[in-house]
């Protein structure tokens, strides 16, 4: 039995009562969290990982679990993602991919983007971490080193195993944040930040509002791929993502996932083809993927493995969409 | 009125003649007898009585003594388990649900050390957390145990040292879990750190400080726990062989992976004694173990068998924690309750041994097996478990279902400062078999034969003794391999499918029930007693130890009684939780329940039914040799009207007597050699399987989807064939998780990485192939109706069957336990590297002609056919033992007809420099011969 260590729930009915709960714990110095569906945070705080004293729900607030084309909110279900027709088929079919039907049903949009990363070092309970000493990504105050790769105290390692990332990038994703000191939007590509312990853009109070499209985006066609162990429900050990739209090829888009400490969108691999896309350049792109990834290993399979994955989904994915365009 | 027998005319005339005997067909009705939802008697169910004692049912396989028994009630019926209704309802009990009044909440300290010397605890401040009811360190406990008596090397927590990261070092009870946490980070303990081991191979080497020491008879200053050196047969006939096979093999361990994690609440009583509620596989060890280490004596201990979520071999080692509990309800006057998180479960492990496993075999010019060289280093962790047996079973447990002209094999078990490795489902013979079976098919393909016929035709015929001594009785492989051959459609799909796509052949051989009760000698005390009683309401109540564990033990147990005494299964109650009604059981593990507890429940019910019927002889005057049993009811065999109701009869035999008492008791027959080992793997009756399995294989990924199983599997006479169904596909799915993705991973730093359900990969439902289960009943002269094992051999099969068939898909021969994709991977690009870095999707799809063996191989298939079924049958009643189809008489010692044939159980000097891995145990002595420790 893993016993939850207490905390105290909030549930705020409106944006603006939760920006306004966040500032004050932040006035008064209280370590809180967001939550959504739950389905990532509480098993790590059952692990004891990073326990907050104050946990703000967003699940009662209206309005944040809209689906269309064009705009889906933070609190949108992946479940009703994945069912949903008003959405891009990329995103019904990544959003598919995402564990198990059962975890779908509670966990959302906005909470899979903001997914902790992982490591095996770390995703254990505290007294397996006790054993090895902690590690960088939760030292518990004792300036533990990485245990992935020793000797190195600057960036932590651990892996982005989210499956929509990807998709939100190469669809051109923009994502609304919102937070005491106001809101912003930043495209899919740059709300990802080094490292495993910073993750992400997200300030201090501030949290994922919804992930909005450009018109023209019903226009791309995508494909996804994914390599798990089990296809039941396991993370991603590597996710490729590509979408075009068709004929067009300067707007070729591919990204990653699930390799290193955050998802990456290909721009420089994809600018070597010149605005071209066709069958004859598969092979040197999906190559040219792979080599700019480098993952560690601090997942299931082993990172050598895992990168030359890679080129495999690349091809794979790059095929489909093009076949798809024909 | 429906069923039943309708009054003859003329009853009214009188019932009795003259001389007083009753007159056929002119009887009172019988009133109906109770029980059962139905008020009249069913009628005789003639398809379930077998055609030697006058019913429907065929016997390919022959007759059977228990044939005069079958009333055509229970046995080969499918029927749901017993106590599936209080399992679907949520209403069984299982260790986490008992709950006691006032009880409070024990944790375990555990050590973050792998190997570390405990200089001093501390535990004042633990003691002054308010909450803190009490606390148990090593010292309260320093008696040692283990679940075999010749290796007990556990104590309740560290007395000395801790083994691994995860051992125990101290308890603590308090009001409530959290409290209990608090209290654990409060321990203030001085470690001496010492120098782990990890690696089996280095556990062979000598040690500063070994991690467990056995005085005279430890090897060296080695780790080694064990070792074992068989070797039988003429070793000259694997010289210039005409195929062979060598591979060595890394396996990596696996967990049974239960569902419910281990659970225990200690609670002693008013009078002091010790209620101890656990789920156990074998209750009788643990209540032995915690009367050594209570110092209590075992009268005063009832160990109480909660339902058990699954076991697997899991649950059969007395545990720590069992004994920490105790320790903390003792001190603290109230019963405490230590549930672990599955985290503990993998820490104290017990599951299937990392092993290294090299296999050679060869095979002469008519495609016999000339001979088996197997070399077995598995990995123990921290404790002995059951890895003595282990480490004979890893090569004894090779030694069929096929014909050896030599057989050899060294195996060592090393402690390492890791989770004990133990007993799991297949125990000991699961690795070795997939390493066996997928030689056989490297040698198949070298011969340009079928594998499916180069078995066929080297199989040992049923009635025979193997190489090593083990007595083979009924034996239903070649119709195993028949059946799967057949079902799976092989001769049209091996080796001529693209690639990508593969079909492989695998078979299992396995015990049924241990030949030897490890804590008493077989000859003065039986395997198993079972005691029955009917009071005057008719009910049967069975008590027995044999511990149901989710296989369906109690089920049939009252299907046997059921099936004796023609009671519907409603009216046998099976009390087997509680060890002061039940009588002193080996519990359930080597898959011996069925075969010796059924045996044992019969052998009461039939002392039972001989009280029924000599009083029923008493009331209706027919001798019981003329009396049928059937549903509720006693009747003269040439007149069904002529009878008594079952109660009627219960009642005339409870006069004077009360109610009926019975006890019967199984005990295996003398059998086996007389060499050191002799006992290892030695059962009364042993199970045959053989599965063909499909597989589509990913070339660029290496993922693996095995997508169909045809599985044969030979349970002599299958009594539930739902429940056999069940456990062969229950047995695919464990079997399917250890090849494709289950391990447990162990890091750079010795850490277990994976002791969770996400990590350590068991397949889901989604990645189950299609099962189909044929059941071959080859009918077990020694059985219960017929019936041996089904809930270990099943398992081993698959391995080597999915191992087979991504050769067969992709043509490349991996040897290393699981098939995660990474491996499969590697495997894929070594291989079109060496075919000039060809792509991976042009790989040549291994393919196969047949070479001029393949007709002979047919032949002499064909002819062993004919030879089985007539000792089948008990046509022909020869002796036949290994050797026969070598061409030596069976009638004489084996050492008097050929030279150079020997059976031995050390190496000659001269053949230590060329053993294997585990091999080299045996260059190190044993202390007491290098005149250390005497």
């Amino acid at each position: 039995m893993m016993l939850m260590p207490p905390f105290e729930l909030h549930h705020p009915k409106s944006i603006e009562e939760a920006c306004k709960m966040a500032s004050s714990f932040m006035e008064l110095g209280e370590s809180f969290d967001w939550v959504a569906g739950g389905t990532d945070l509480l098993p790590n705080y059952k692990w004891h990982i990073n326990v907050k004293k104050h946990v703000i729900s967003l699940a009662k607030i209206s309005g944040t679990d809209t689906i269309s084309m064009t705009e889906i909110g933070a609190m949108a279900r992946l479940n009703a993602i994945t069912e949903s027709d008003d959405v891009h088929p990329l995103l019904s079919e990544a959003a598919a991919k995402v564990a198990s039907s059962l975890i779908r049903n509670n966990a959302t949009l906005g909470g899979n983007l903001c997914v902790d990363t992982r490591c095996f070092w770390f995703n254990q309970s505290e007294d397996w971490r006790r054993s090895i000493d902690w590690c960088h990504k939760e030292d518990c105050g004792t300036g533990s080193d990485c245990r992935v790769i020793p000797n190195q105290n600057t960036l932590c390692v651990a892996t982005y195993q989210g499956d929509l990332a990807p998709s939100l990038m190469v669809l051109e994703g923009i994502i609304h944040l919102i937070g005491p000191s106001g809101s912003r939007e930043i495209p899919a590509e740059e709300f990802f930040q080094l490292d495993g312990i910073t993750r992400n853009v997200l300030e201090e109070g501030e949290f994922v509002l919804k992930v909005t499209f450009p018109e023209n985006v019903s226009s791309r066609v995508g494909s996804y791929h994914k390599l798990r162990v089990r296809e039941s429900w396991d993370f991603p050990e590597a996710g490729i993502s590509a979408a075009w739209i068709p004929g067009d090829g300067s707007t070729l888009r591919v990204a990653s996932t699930a390799l290193e400490s955050i998802p990456r969108l290909h721009l420089e691999q994809v600018a070597e083809l010149s605005g071209e896309f066709n069958s004859n350049q598969i092979k040197s792109l999906s190559e040219a993927v792979m080599k700019s990834i480098k993952p560690v290993n601090n997942t299931t399979l082993p990172p050598r493995y895992r990168k030359a994955m890679v080129k495999v989904l690349a091809k794979r994915s790059l095929n489909q969409i093009l076949e798809a365009s024909e | 009125m429906s069923g039943g027998y309708r009054q003859q005319p003329g009853a009214s005339r009188g019932t009795t003649r003259k001389d007083g005997k009753r007159v056929a067909g002119k009887q009172k009705f019988p009133p109906p007898g109770s029980g059962g939802s139905h008020p009249n008697m069913a009628p005789r169910d003639l398809d379930w009585i077998p055609e030697s004692v006058g019913g429907n049912e065929p016997q390919p396989a022959g007759s059977h003594i228990h044939d005069r028994y079958r009333t055509g009630t229970s046995v080969g019926k499918p029927r749901a388990l017993v106590d599936s209704h209080a399992k679907v309802t949520g209403q069984a009990w299982y260790g986490d649900d008992v709950r006691l009044p006032n009880e409070i909440i024990g944790k375990i300290l555990r050590s973050p050390h792998h190997y570390a010397k405990i200089k001093s605890i501390d535990t004042s401040k633990v003691e002054a957390l308010p909450g803190v009811l009490a606390v148990a360190t090593g010292q309260d406990a320093p008696n040692t145990f283990g679940v075999l008596p010749v290796t007990k090397d556990e104590h309740a927590m560290a007395v000395e040292k801790v083994r691994h990261v995860g051992d125990l070092v101290a308890c603590v009870a308090a009001i409530d879990e959290a409290t209990a946490m608090e209290a654990l980070n409060l321990f203030e303990i001085e470690w001496e750190v010492l120098e782990p081991v990890f690696d089996p191979k280095k556990g062979l080497e000598d040690q500063d400080e070994p991690i467990h020491w056995r005085g005279k008879y430890h090897v060296g200053k080695t780790n080694v726990q064990k070792r074992v050196f068989q070797e039988f047969g003429d070793r000259s006939l694997v010289e210039e062989p005409s195929a062979s096979s060598h591979g060595k093999w890394r396996m990596e361990g696996v967990h049974h992976g239960f569902t419910e994690p281990h659970a225990v609440v200690a609670h002693w009583d008013p009078n002091g004694r010790l209620q101890l509620y656990t789920p156990q596989q074998v209750p009788h060890y643990a209540h032995r173990a915690l009367s050594t280490v209570l110092e209590v004596p075992m009268h005063q201990i009832n160990v109480i068998r909660t339902f058990v979520g699954g076991g697997f071999g899991g649950k059969s080692d007395p545990f720590p924690h069992e004994m920490c509990a105790a320790i903390l309800a003792r001190k603290a006057g109230r019963p405490v309750r230590i549930n672990f998180s599955r985290e503990e479960v993998y820490w104290i492990n017990r599951g299937r041994h990392p092993s290294h496993i090299e296999v050679k075999m060869t095979a002469d010019e008519d495609a016999r097996i000339s001979g088996f060289d197997i070399d077995a280093l598995i990995d123990g962790g921290g404790f002995a478990s059951f890895g003595h047996v282990t480490s004979y079973y890893n090569g004894v447990l090779a030694t069929a279902p096929y014909e050896l002209g030599s057989f050899h094999y060294t195996g060592a078990r090393v402690w390492t400062n890791k989770p004990a490795s133990g007993a799991m489902r297949g125990h000991g013979a699961v690795n070795t078999r997939c390493a066996v079976e997928v030689g056989l098919d490297e040698m198949a393909e070298q011969l340009e034969v079928d594998p499916i016929d180069l078995r066929l035709a080297n199989l040992l015929p049923p009635h025979s003794r193997t190489i090593s001594g083990f007595r083979i009785t009924s034996n239903g492989m070649r119709e195993a391999l028949e059946r799967v051959r057949k079902g799976s459609n092989w001769d049209q799909k091996f080796r001529q499918m693209p690639l990508g796509k593969g079909i492989g052949i695998g078979c299992g051989f396995f015990i049924s029930g241990s030949g030897l009760p490890i804590h008493w000698d077989p000859n003065r005390f039986p395997h198993a007693t079972v005691h029955m009683q009917i009071d005057m309401d008719g009910g049967v109540t069975v008590h027995t130890g044999a511990a149901d564990i989710g296989q369906g033990s109690t089920t049939a147990v009252a299907q046997v009684v059921s099936e004796v005494l023609a009671l519907p299964i409603e009216m046998i109650h099976v009390r087997s939780h509680e060890s002061d009604t039940s009588p002193v059981d080996l519990g359930s593990y080597s898959s011996r329940v069925t075969f010796m507890n059924a045996n044992a429940a019969i052998r009461a019910a039939l002392d039972i039914r001989e009280k029924l019927l000599n009083a029923a002889w008493e009331m209706i005057g027919y001798h019981p040799d003329v009396l049928v049993l059937n549903d509720r009811r006693i009747y003269y065999k040439h007149d069904p009207a002529v009878g008594v109701s079952y109660l009627e009869a219960l009642h005339k035999a409870q006069e004077d007597k009360g109610s009926l008492i019975a006890s019967g008791a199984y005990r295996s027959p003398p059998m086996g050699g007389v060499h050191k080992g002799a006992a290892a793997g030695l059962a009364p009756a042993y199970s045959f399987s053989a599965y063909v399995a499909e597989v589509d294989v990913d070339v660029e990924t290496g993922l693996i989807s095995c997508t169909d199983v045809w599985a044969a599997h030979d349970c002599g006479k299958a009594l539930n064939p739902l429940a056999v169904e069940g456990q062969i596909i229950g047995s695919c799915h464990m079997g399917l998780g250890q090849v494709l993705s289950e391990k447990m991973v162990y890091g750079r730093t010795g850490h277990l990485q994976n002791p969770n359900l996400l990590e350590y990969k068991i397949p889901s439902i989604h990645e189950m192939p299609n099962v189909t289960p044929i059941i071959v009943e080859s009918s077990d002269p020694e059985g219960p109706f017929g019936a041996k094992e089904a809930g270990e051999g099943p398992l081993l099969p698959i391995l080597p069957a999915v191992v087979n068939a991504v050769y067969d898909a992709i043509g490349v021969r991996i040897r290393e336990l699981p098939l995660t994709p990474d491996v499969v991977w590697k495997a894929v690009s070594a291989k079109t590297k060496s075919l000039d870095g060809i792509d991976s999707t042009d790989l040549p799809a291994p393919r196969l002609t047949h070479g001029p063996l393949q007709a002979t191989l047919v032949e002499r298939g064909n002819e062993h056919k004919a030879r089985d079924k007539k000792r089948q049958r008990s046509e022909d009643t020869s002796a036949y033992v290994n050797g026969v189809l070598f061409g030596f008489d069976p009638e004489r010692p084996m050492e008097d007809q050929v030279e150079g044939w020997r059976t031995a159980v050390e190496p000659n000097p001269e053949q230590l420099a060329e053993l294997g891995l585990a091999g080299k145990a045996w260059l190190k002595q044993e202390q007491r011969q290098m005149g250390g420790e005497q």
